[in-house]
Formats: structure tokens, C-alpha cells, sequence
């Protein structure tokens, strides 16, 4: 298990306090350690401080990672032959510095050292004070998670990822070879634990959206919508480029195929359908929705299809992912302020809208609107409403002619987000990964939980966590009956588990006697427990009226032997036909206690056994560590001179800016609606010392040009100004996008 | 946190409410039930049903023992252990006359299917009275076991000398468990609280008034719901750790001075209890036979001693209520079995241990391994022969449990199971998941007859209204985790001419159309289709297929509901008919009564 850490102090000039380490969890959860794969590597957040978005990169960065055919194709694009490449067979190989684990994972934020502190505190504000002042630091407790995290920090090779090389795939730099870094250098690493930093990518992201420029605690799925969006704009835009290139370098007749090619590829992009070079990212998440217009007055039926990255669905309390997703498509009038435009009678119609889903994606990506703006409060509310969802999926707001409607979804990320609001927070993640089952990716922590751990995040478990953005992927009923079969046996376990962890304390209290059982039986209160404390050495007085039966249990409560026990309890019963059952009894009762002695010491055995194979696991750990560090030394002296380059490289990125006016055409023609737009204006006003008025007046026309569909994307493209681009086809109640 | 009552101190409530009012005692949690009366009220084509109760059954707070599990961290992964919102068992001690429409069905000659091939037919009133729905208020036959296996079904087991029923000279007298429950000092259970006018109660109540049982988290409350108090519960149980995930009644050897009820537990372990004499047998204890929780448990059909628990690995073991327990060796069982090991459970049941087997001095009678998933519920066939048993995997399989073969297999849509019923006829069976759908099948034609979409989440409870079903149309009811109770009303012919169709039947089936295909269901229902994501029907034609594919949405029918109703603030996770009303039970312990609608309980 391998984390990567996100450097968040990512400004410049706070360079050099990297907070990396790692930690093998499956050592922690005493499996002996598999040889180890690339995909073990994870991203992981080691910044303390997240509220700049980090920690929901981490946790998208995760899930993408995960999306096993967007994975392939991101590592796979460019072709490693494009006519710029210097030599052909080369591999691009990833400026990624091995740092060292400090000792003190503390030192390692010498130059920020509140920030531990300052992220513990926030924790501590989400759990609501399960840390009593006082007490263990948080940190210091085993096996808490903070521990843990500590425990990442000591240990394992850190990857820094502190530049970018996009000279080798090409392009310019931008998010895509950020992204694509991150994905190569956890493909590369052999070790099977380490901590990565995708320093440079986060600084590239922040570049590229200014949003993200404060240090805000950020939406995950905007977030994921912006990456997205940022590799679909980079690729098309390094295409672009390409086509060019050769353009330029081919004689009349080719220019002329060469811009009918473009051409044609322009007018695809218009029509949402495909785009060169970025086919792959269409083809993974891209599906098409159709929304029907029926005009009441002249009852003309339009049709339009339009493309979407994911779906934001309304969420109603007690409800299930399945019916959100066809209230989605259920009927809305249009009508009052919103009414429709007829081409037929001209002018504003009401009228009766309905979006059906025609193109099914590879992977759904579905976006819980658990952020609600209210007017009362002017703010956004998290809504806790209990949704549930399966771990299979199939749609059922298809249009009639929609190709294989009943294709079968299974589930296979969870972005969680953990906390009141929606100003405030953590991000965490459960991903299924194909060789390692469920992982829970929590910054440092990585865990393996079970299926069921999955369910947990319904929205109505005390915690605030709450389930946020799913990810299904297709797959076949062949394939999940397969895995079911395969699964059994876990299952099994896992039931059992639960069944003993009841059994265990039973068993627990069966071995403290029966003092504990009797009290179960018959419960005292701790303040008549001391009155009859005190009556005990009175209990000689025959005259006494206690009952003799409480009297025993007083006694007994101390230190009494069970056998006692059931005596004095004998002793109050009459004797005459209970004497035999009651030696049957005990007979029973002591058979019971050997074989639950024999269990107990079985039980002891194997703890014993497994924590000798947790001490050699330790020690192979320690091994690797050392050699970690021995090679970090070495590369030390590298880092310093990279380092020194750094500014160089720096500079060579400044035409990737000017570049920016190529990228994003096609995304542009993509549906976007600011879904976000509105209350992220709102709240950037609110919240940032200094708004910048002209940025929000761009924002706001974009919005206002979004909620006209029919504008022609390529006049959007031209824009300077980072448009927000989102995918959410979540703007049914067009007044209220976000909600 | 709160300590339970001082029950010797203060051994009546008075005495300790008095005791609070005067500041000894200290006030508790109060997990006392609860009987109120709110307005709501809702429409079907027959009338109105009216609200008529609303009893809040206590969920007792964790045992005092018991480490607090608070854990403030939403990402603890401890594991959890299972529980099982309210369910509830209601049970009359008099023979009234079963179901109107049963008699109907009696004389109905279009009784079908894979029943049709049995001998005896013309019994199947009888079998199903005989019915053991735990739940039911069916009502068992006076005369003793011994009449009952004469009729059409085999009793359970037969051929097997080893596994007839000692024969009792009194039938009256009914064998009682051995243990005392109210001077117990089992660890297992917490605590008795005995109704103090318990025998006065019992003989005081009208000989048909109905009885309640109903497990809510680690309690076990016996309820008489004919008496005017009936918030006051005759005897609660509490358990120290487990919780009860289920239980039954045994329709038997039930009597006025006898009742047979078994519970299953979170712990895997079981509890056989009478409550007249509040004596009480532990078995499977300690999970020697099965460690993992019971999800369901139900006495066997017309067998006095013999129940059928689901265990959550995906075994049903057939225990004995009065044999001991022994670890069992599955070794033992092979020479004899021949069976050998499968791995592919899909094919098959596993037979680890048949009825058939020579060993039967102890428990477990019978273990069947259908697969390594959960099972979530299962239900007997009124006719007695047959078993539906629904799955975490989102399986359906028919069993017939006579003779321990599978029968067919089928798939949810997709999603778990998580509910099962039969129709009364036999006929149908019914199945709710985790796909918020209701689907009907028919396990003589081997296809799904219908979807059924209404709820707005998964679907937990799903029963028939005898009293609205006929020999063509059925009456059905669910209830969901979108704390909505649905009725249906579904004929099979009619959805085979879905536009007809919806204008006639009692102006309450409207059937939607869902796309073109709707013409060609009768065919397709059979043959089975091929879609991409759908199944195939595979299993390499061997010459008796028994797995059957997934059928896509466009060729099954669609049912829409005839009501939705929000009937409850939680969660909803049972639903009965009665004569006189409709019964809902929710999460949290409300168990509502709505009122048949006046002028419809005459007819």
C-alpha cells in the first residue's frame, strides 16, 4: 500500500518542507505483504493543511487512478511517436526526486509547524471533541487515524513530484502532464509503499483555475469536473497542435485533406459527439442525454441531445440512487420566468420538459447534491438525507432507442465528504481496486475495509459522512456472479466476524464469573450497590430484611470464584427437587468453561503466532527503509542541482500560458453550466478579502451565455478568462443551479 | 449514560415513578411502549383505510455492560453487527376460519402449476392453513401432527424413522424447554421483565384475540393486542449482546397453555422459548453448529420440532428444537452422502448434511449450503412443498426442500434481494430488493411475470391480502426503506393485454405501457434473450436448465402501484394483512394499525 502526498505548500518559496512518508497498512493489518505492484501506489496528502482543495484532489486524483481504462489511456497518450520526440523508444521517464523520511515527522514541517497541529484541530472539529483535553494526543493513540498518518510520515521513500516533464510527451505543460506524471511515477515506482507529491500538478491546477487559487475548502466534484475538463482541453489542444505541426509541414493537396479533417472535427466537437486525440476521455466518461421539449401551445415536440461528463441528481430524504436518477428524468413544466423559447409559435411557450439518457458512458460518474443553497441563510446546507445505493446499478430513464439500456453498473468509488457544511470538511475515499479489494484513502491512511464498510455512508450514520460522488463503471452479470462466487469465502468470513465480535463479550463477561451476569440479571444502581456495601457486615443480623440473594451479589461483586457464585444462588432456591438439576447444571457450566478456556487459549496462540509474523514483517520494513534513505542521500545531490534548474524550467512554461487561448475549444462546446456558478460567486465575494470584479462580471455573462444553449461554442473558446466548465447536467431547476 | 430500572427496589412502575417524583431513583431512558392515536388516513379503490393506532414498541438502549460504541470517527471500520429493524409475528390461539379467498381458490380449477403435478391437490386448503408463516395469522389444525402429514405435501424428513416425532400420549401436554428464564443467569440474556398480572391477563382475554411477538434490537416483547392495554407487554426479554434478527411461532403446537417460539440471533445462536411457561432452550450456542447470524428462522411446516434458519454464509441448517447441540463434522456426513463437494454453488445446492442421514441424535438435522452469500429471507410454498430463498447476491432460488433439489434460479435485475412471498394459491412468488422493484415470478413457468416500480427505495417487506385475492386477481402490499407502503393489484391476464385491461379491473390496475415490446411478453417470458449485459442462459444446456437469465426491461410487463403512502417517519421494514387492517412496522418500533375500510369487511 503506497501513498502519494499532495506538497500543498506548493507556494513558491515554501519549497523545501515536504511531509512525506509511508506506511504499509497491510502489515498493520497483519497480512503477510504481497510481492508489490505499481498500483499499490496512492495518492496521499501529506499537507496538513487542505483546505485548498488538496485532500479532494487526493481523493479524485484516487478515484481516476482507479478508473482503470482512463488510466490506461492517459499513460498511454501521447503515442510515444509524435514528430517531436526526440528519440523514438524513448521512454519519458518522470523527474521524481526519492526524498528521505525525517525522523521527526514533525521536522519535516519546519517551515510550517502550526500546520500539523492546525490539521489535527480541524479534525478534531469534525469529529466534535471525541478528544477530551487532556488526553493522548490524538496522534499518540494507536490506531487512530491520526496515528496512522503520523506513522505514514515516518517511514518510506517520498516521490517528490516537484517538476513536470512535458517536453517529453510534446506538450506544453498543463494539467494533462501533471496528472500524467502522477499516474507514471506511481506506475514506475517499484516499491509497494511510498509517498507521492504532486506538487508541480497542483500548482499547474491552481494556475489553470483560480478558484482554487485561496486556500478554501473546495468542491470534490467540481474539482473533478475541472480535471476532466482540464485533460479533455489539454489533449485536444496538443492535437491541434499536432495537426498543425504537420499541416505546415505538408504540400497543397495534403493541407487541404488535412483542414477537411480538422474541419470535420470541429463540426463533431459541435455536435458533442467526438474530437481528435481526446476520443479516449469521451469514450470513458462521455454519455448523451436527450431532453424533449413539448411546447403546450403549439404541442411541437424538439429534441436535443447533449453530452455530459457526469450526472448531478437531486437527492429526497429516504430515498434510493435509483429513484433520484428518475426523478432526474422525470417531467418538468416550464413556465412563469422560465418559460421556453418555440421556434414553432415563436416566443415564450410554457412547456413540458423531459431528459432521457441515450448514450449510456463506460463509467457514471453520479454527483449526490448534498449541497443546498438556502435562502434563509444564504448559504449552502449539506443535506443528510438517507440515499441509499447498491453496488449495482442498471438505468432506467433510457431513451427507447438507446443502445443496450439495460447495461449493468457496478460500483466501485465512493468520494465521501465528512463534516456540516459545505465550507468546511474532509474528503476521503473508497475505491475497489482490482487486486486488493476495498480501500478506504484517507490523506496518509490507506486501509483495507470490507464490502459492507462501503454501505456505511448512506447519509444517516452519526459521523456526518456522507456519500458524495459515485463512480460505476459497466460491467457484465457474467463478471459480477464470477466475482460473487469468488467473494464467498470473504463474505463468510466477514459475517462471522460479526457474529463473533457479539460472541467474543459475550464470552468476555462468561469469564469474569457471574457476578457480571447476575448483575445483568438483576442490575443495580452504583448508589444502592454502596448502600449495600454498607449493609454487608450487618448481613449476620438475622433480622435484617435485605434479601439475601442482593446481599451474595455484593459479596460476590469483588473477586469471588464463579462456582461461589452459582452456590449462593443455589442456597436461596428450596432444595428439594432442584438439587439435581443444579449439579446437571454446574456439570454444564464447568464443561462450558473448559471449552471456552481451551478457545480463549487457542485464541492466544494464534495472536501469538501472527504478532511473529507482524515482528519479521517490521523487520523487512526497516530494511527497506534503510535503503531508502541511503538512496535518497544519493539523490540528494541531484535534487540540489534540479533545484537550481528549477527557474529555468520555469520560464519554458511561460508560452504554456499564452498557449491557453488554443485549449478548451472543444470542451466549450460541451453543455456547461456553472452549476456551481451562482453560489460560487456569491461565496467568493463573501469570502475573499478582495473580490476581483472584473472575474466576476466575466463569470457572471458566462453564466448568462451557459443558460442560452444554442451559442455557438467556438466564440466561448476565444475567451481569456478561465471559464468554470462543468458537467453537471444539474441544472434541471435552472434557477438554482447548485442545489 | 443511563442504567435499566431497579427492579427489586421498585418492584411496580408506580412505586417507581413515585420513587422519581420523590427524587430516590434516578429517571431513566424510559423504553416503555407507547400507544397513540394520530389522524391519517388513505385511499384505495375500495374505500378508505383509516389509521386506527400507532404502537411505539421501545428499542432498548445498549446492555449497560456493553462498552459504549460511540465511536465519534464516521471511518471507524470496526465491524457492526447485524440488526434487523422491528419484526413482528401476530398469532391468535382460536381456529377461526382462514381467508376467505383460500376457500375460493380451494374450488378454483385453474390451480396451476408445478403444484398441479402433486398428488393431493384437492388438500391445498388444508396445506394452506397449515401454512407456517410466522407472521401468519393463519390458523393450524386442533387435531395434532399426526393428520397433518397424511395430507398432500410429505411431511419434512419422511422415510427417515430417525426423525418421527416422539409421539407425546397428551397432546395437551406439550414438552417444555428446560431452562427457567426468569431465574436464568445465562450471560446471553440480560434480563426478564414478566407483566406482574400476567396469568390475570391471560385468562381474562378474549379466546380469539391475537397475540403479538416482535423482536426490536436486543428485545423480545410478547404483546396481547386484544387487550385494551395492550402497550403493556405481557413479558420482555432483553439480551445481553445479540440482537434477535427473528423469530417464529409454531402454528402446531400452539394452544392456550403452549406456545412454541423460536428467535435467531445476531450471534448465530438460537433460542427455543415458551411463554406460558417462560421456560427456554439455548441451542446452537456458542455457534457450534454455525457462527454466523441467523437472518431468518421458521418452523417447518406441520412439524412440531423442527425449524429452518438461515444463516448468513449462505447455509439453511434444519435444527431439532429438543435435540443437543455437536459440533458437526461435514466429513462425517460424506461417505454416506456421496455427494461430492461443488464449488459453483450456482448449479446446485450443496447437501452437507441430508435429512436422510443416518445421524440424527443431534443437531443439525439438515445443513444445506446454497452458496457462500448472505441468504436474506426465505418463505415456505402454501402447499408445503416447496422453499423460496432470496440472497445478497440477488438470487432467487426455488427449492424443493423435500427432497433437497433446486428447482431454478433466478436473477434480480440487479441489486440484492432483501424480501420473499408466495401467493396464497402458490402460484406466484414475490421478490423485493435492493433494485426498488417488486418482481413477480412464476416458478411453474420458470419466468418473471412482472416489475413492479413505485418505491422510491429499496424494497424490505412485501405479503398478499388473502382477502382481496381471487382465483384471477391478487391483492399485495410492500413496503420499503422510503418509509412508503404500496398496494398492487396485478392479473396475470391482464398484463398480457395491458390496454384492455386497464380501463376494467376494478378501475385500479392501470398499466403503463412501457415501450413497443409489450405485445410480445407472453412469448418472450419463456424464451429467454439475450441482451448485452443480460445473462446468458449458459449453464451449457445441460438437458435440465435451472439458472434462468436476467430478462431486460423492455419485454417484462410494468405494474404500476394502486396506492403509495407514506406511512410512517422511518423506514418501513414489515407489512401484514389482516382481516380488519393493514399492519406496518418501521425501524424505529411503530407498529401501525390502518383500518380496513368499514363497508368493505363485511363482504
Amino acid at each position: 500500500m503506497a501513498s502519494m502526498s499532495f506538497l500543498n505548500k506548493w507556494k513558491p518559496g515554501v519549497g523545501g518542507g515536504l511531509a512525506n512518508g509511508t506506511k504499509d497498512t497491510q502489515k498493520k493489518k497483519e497480512e503477510p505483504p504481497p510481492e508489490a505492484t505499481p498500483l499499490e501506489k496512492m495518492l496521499q496528502n501529506a499537507g496538513p493543511v487542505r483546505q485548498d482543495g488538496s485532500d479532494n484532489l487526493e481523493t479524485h486524483v484516487q478515484a481516476l487512478y482507479y478508473t482503470v481504462p482512463f488510466r490506461e489511456h492517459v499513460l498511454s497518450y501521447p503515442p510515444l511517436s509524435p514528430a517531436d520526440t526526440p528519440a523514438e523508444g524513448y521512454k519519458p521517464k518522470v523527474n521524481v526526486v526519492v526524498r528521505a523520511p525525517t525522523e521527526n515527522g514533525n521536522a519535516q514541517n519546519g517551515n510550517k509547524p502550526l500546520s500539523t497541529a492546525e490539521a489535527l484541530a480541524r479534525r478534531k472539529q469534525i469529529n466534535s471533541g471525541q478528544v477530551p483535553p487532556g488526553q493522548v494526543k490524538p496522534e499518540d493513540k494507536p490506531d487512530s487515524p491520526e496515528w496512522k498518518k503520523k506513522q505514514a510520515m515516518l517511514k518510506g521513500p517520498i516521490l517528490e513530484l516537484a517538476q513536470e516533464n512535458p517536453g517529453a510527451y510534446g506538450m506544453d505543460e498543463c494539467s494533462f502532464t501533471g496528472l500524467r506524471d502522477i499516474f507514471m511515477t506511481l506506475v514506475d515506482s517499484s516499491s509497494r509503499t511510498g509517498v507521492l507529491s504532486p506538487q508541480r500538478f497542483l500548482e499547474i491546477f491552481k494556475r489553470d483555475n483560480e478558484m482554487f487559487r485561496n486556500s478554501m475548502h473546495q468542491d470534490a466534484h467540481e474539482f473533478y469536473g475541472l480535471v476532466l475538463n482540464d485533460v479533455i482541453s489539454n489533449v485536444e489542444a496538443n492535437a491541434r497542435k499536432l495537426l498543425d505541426q504537420e499541416a505546415r509541414r505538408a504540400q497543397d493537396g495534403l493541407v487541404k485533406s488535412v483542414e477537411s479533417a480538422l474541419g470535420a472535427t470541429v463540426t463533431h466537437a459541435s455536435n458533442g459527439t467526438n474530437s481528435p486525440g481526446t476520443g479516449w476521455v469521451h469514450d470513458i466518461f462521455e454519455g448523451v442525454l436527450t431532453s424533449e421539449t413539448k411546447c403546450l401551445t403549439c404541442e411541437t415536440t424538439s429534441q436535443r441531445d447533449e453530452t455530459f461528463l457526469d450526472l448531478s441528481i437531486d437527492l429526497e430524504e429516504h430515498s434510493s440512487v435509483t429513484s433520484c436518477l428518475q426523478k432526474f428524468s422525470a417531467e418538468e413544466m416550464l413556465c412563469e420566468r422560465n418559460k421556453f423559447h418555440c421556434d414553432h409559435c415563436g416566443g415564450l411557450q410554457e412547456a413540458e420538459k423531459r431528459m432521457k439518457i441515450k448514450q449510456l458512458p463506460k463509467v457514471l460518474a453520479l454527483h449526490l447534491k448534498r449541497f443546498k443553497y438556502t435562502e434563509d441563510y444564504s448559504r449552502l446546507q449539506k443535506l443528510f438525507h438517507r440515499v441509499v445505493y447498491p453496488y449495482h446499478l442498471r438505468m432506467f430513464n433510457t431513451t427507447d432507442d438507446a443502445e443496450d439500456p439495460d447495461r449493468l453498473y457496478e460500483l466501485y468509488a465512493v468520494i465521501i465528504h465528512i463534516g456540516g457544511n459545505a465550507y468546511h470538511g474532509h474528503y476521503v475515499s473508497v475505491i475497489k481496486t482490482e487486486d486488493r479489494g476495498w480501500l478506504l484513502f484517507d490523506d496518509e491512511m490507506v486501509e483495507p475495509v470490507d464490502k459492507h464498510y462501503v454501505r456505511n455512508f448512506f447519509g444517516d450514520k452519526p459521523g456526518m459522512a456522507c456519500a458524495y460522488v459515485l463512480f460505476y463503471k459497466e460491467t457484465t452479470f457474467e463478471k459480477v456472479r464470477a466475482e460473487q462466487e469468488a467473494e464467498g469465502l470473504e463474505e463468510v468470513r466477514i459475517v462471522s466476524e460479526k457474529a463473533n465480535m457479539a460472541q467474543e463479550t459475550a464470552a468476555q463477561t462468561n469469564g469474569t464469573g457471574p457476578g457480571l451476569t447476575r448483575q445483568a440479571t438483576q442490575p443495580i444502581s452504583p448508589t444502592e450497590e454502596q448502600a449495600l456495601v454498607n449493609l454487608d457486615h450487618a448481613a449476620t443480623a438475622p433480622e435484617l430484611p435485605s434479601n439475601p440473594q442482593e446481599v451474595s451479589i455484593t459479596q460476590l461483586d469483588g473477586s469471588a470464584p464463579p462456582t461461589v457464585a452459582s452456590l449462593t444462588r443455589s442456597d436461596t432456591k428450596p432444595k428439594s427437587d432442584k438439587s439435581r438439576e443444579k449439579k446437571e447444571a454446574k456439570a454444564a457450566e464447568k464443561a462450558r468453561k473448559v471449552a471456552e478456556k481451551e478457545e480463549l487459549k487457542a485464541k492466544e496462540k494464534a495472536r501469538k503466532e501472527r504478532e511473529a509474523q507482524l515482528r519479521e514483517a517490521r523487520k523487512s520494513e526497516a530494511d527497506e527503509l534503510r535503503r531508502a534513505l541511503e538512496e535518497s542521500k544519493k539523490l540528494a545531490a541531484e535534487e540540489e542541482k534540479a533545484k537550481k534548474e528549477e527557474p529555468a524550467t520555469g520560464s519554458t512554461s511561460s508560452p504554456g500560458l499564452l498557449n491557453r487561448s488554443h485549449r478548451g475549444s472543444k470542451s466549450m462546446s460541451r453543455r456547461s453550466f456553472g452549476f456551481l456558478g451562482k453560489d460560487k460567486a456569491r461565496r467568493d465575494s463573501n469570502d475573499v478579502a478582495p473580490p476581483v470584479p472584473p472575474a466576476l462580471a466575466e463569470e457572471e455573462s458566462v453564466e448568462q451565455s451557459n443558460g442560452s444553449p444554442s451559442k455557438p461554442s467556438q466564440t466561448q473558446a476565444t475567451h481569456k478568462v478561465k471559464e468554470r466548465f462543468s458537467f453537471s447536467i444539474g441544472r434541471k431547476k435552472s434557477t438554482n443551479v447548485l442545489s | 449514560m443511563f442504567v435499566l430500572p431497579p427492579p427489586p427496589r421498585y418492584p411496580t412502575q408506580a412505586a417507581y415513578n413515585a420513587a422519581v417524583a420523590a427524587g430516590h431513583a434516578t429517571p431513566l431512558i424510559e423504553t416503555n411502549n407507547i400507544l397513540s392515536n394520530p389522524e391519517d388516513s388513505f385511499q384505495a379503490g375500495e374505500g378508505t383505510y383509516v389509521l386506527k393506532e400507532d404502537l411505539h414498541l421501545a428499542t432498548p438502549p445498549p446492555h449497560p455492560s456493553e462498552a459504549p460504541i460511540l465511536n465519534p470517527n464516521p471511518l471507524a471500520t470496526l465491524p457492526q453487527p447485524a440488526t434487523a429493524g422491528t419484526r413482528i409475528s401476530l398469532i391468535t390461539l382460536d381456529d377461526k376460519a382462514p381467508p376467505p379467498a383460500f376457500y375460493r381458490l380451494t374450488s378454483a380449477t385453474t390451480l396451476s402449476a408445478s403444484i398441479a403435478e402433486h398428488p393431493g391437490e384437492d388438500r391445498l386448503s388444508h396445506d394452506a392453513k397449515l401454512s407456517s408463516d410466522g407472521e401468519g395469522r393463519g390458523t393450524s389444525i386442533s387435531d395434532g401432527p399426526t393428520s397433518l402429514t397424511a395430507v398432500s405435501a410429505p411431511a419434512f424428513g419422511e422415510g427417515n424413522s430417525l426423525l418421527a416425532p416422539e409421539k407425546t400420549k397428551d397432546l395437551n401436554k406439550r414438552r417444555k424447554p428446560k431452562n427457567n428464564m426468569t431465574k436464568s443467569n445465562s450471560s446471553f440474556i440480560s434480563r426478564v421483565i414478566i407483566n406482574e398480572a400476567v396469568s390475570k391477563k391471560l385468562l381474562d382475554r378474549p379466546g380469539d384475540g391475537v397475540f403479538a411477538f416482535a423482536n426490536i434490537n436486543r428485545a423480545f416483547q410478547w404483546l396481547d393486542l386484544s387487550s385494551p392495554s395492550k402497550a403493556d407487554y405481557l413479558t420482555k426479554i432483553l439480551f445481553t449482546k445479540a440482537h434477535c434478527l427473528s423469530h417464529d411461532v409454531n402454528l402446531v403446537t400452539k394452544g392456550p397453555g403452549h406456545l412454541d417460539v423460536v428467535m435467531g440471533f445476531s450471534t448465530g445462536e438460537i433460542i427455543w422459548w415458551e411463554p406460558m411457561s417462560q421456560r427456554y432452550t439455548r441451542l446452537n450456542k456458542n455457534g457450534v453448529i454455525n457462527k454466523t447470524p441467523v437472518s431468518q428462522i421458521r418452523w417447518i411446516p406441520g412439524a412440531e420440532n423442527l425449524f429452518l434458519a438461515a444463516h448468513m454464509d449462505g447455509a439453511l441448517v434444519v435444527y431439532d428444537k429438543e435435540k443437543e447441540d455437536a459440533i458437526f463434522n461435514p466429513d462425517e456426513e460424506k461417505p454416506e452422502g456421496e455427494a461430492e463437494p461443488r464449488t459453483e454453488f450456482s448449479k446446485a445446492i450443496q447437501v452437507v448434511k441430508s435429512i436422510h442421514s443416518k445421524n440424527q441424535k443431534v443437531n443439525p438435522v439438515a445443513i444445506w449450503k446454497l452458496s457462500n452469500q448472505r441468504i436474506n429471507a426465505f418463505a415456505f410454498s402454501p402447499d408445503n412443498r416447496h422453499l423460496a430463498v432470496v440472497s445478497e447476491d440477488g438470487t432467487l432460488r426455488i427449492i424443493d426442500y423435500l427432497n433437497e433439489k433446486l428447482l431454478s434460479l433466478f436473477s434480480a435485475y440487479y441489486g440484492g434481494f432483501i424480501c420473499v412471498c408466495w401467493s396464497p394459491d402458490g402460484k406466484y412468488v414475490l421478490t423485493g430488493g435492493q433494485d426498488d422493484l417488486i418482481s413477480i415470478w412464476c416458478p411453474s413457468e420458470n419466468a418473471i411475470i412482472a416489475r413492479c416500480q413505485g418505491h422510491q427505495s429499496w424494497v424490505t417487506a412485501v405479503a398478499f391480502d388473502p382477502w382481496r385475492c381471487d382465483e384471477r386477481n391478487y391483492r399485495f402490499g410492500s413496503v420499503g426503506e422510503d418509509c412508503r407502503l404500496c398496494l398492487w393489484d396485478f392479473n396475470v391476464g391482464m398484463l398480457h393485454t395491458p390496454k384492455a385491461a386497464s380501463v376494467r379491473h376494478r378501475g385500479s390496475i392501470s398499466s403503463r405501457v412501457p415501450g413497443l415490446h409489450r405485445a410480445e411478453t407472453q412469448n418472450t417470458s419463456i424464451s429467454r434473450l439475450r441482451s448485452n449485459s443480460a445473462v446468458s442462459t449458459a449453464d451449457d444446456d445441460e438437458e435440465e436448465t435451472i439458472s434462468y437469465p436476467v430478462e431486460p426491461r423492455s419485454r417484462i410487463p410494468i405494474l404500476p402501484p394502486v396506492l403509495m403512502k407514506k406511512a410512517d417517519k422511518d423506514p418501513l421494514c414489515w407489512v401484514k394483512f389482516t382481516e380488519d387492517a393493514i399492519m406496518t412496522s418501521c425501524k424505529s418500533g411503530h407498529l401501525r394499525t390502518w383500518n380496513r375500510p368499514a363497508d368493505n369487511t363485511a363482504s
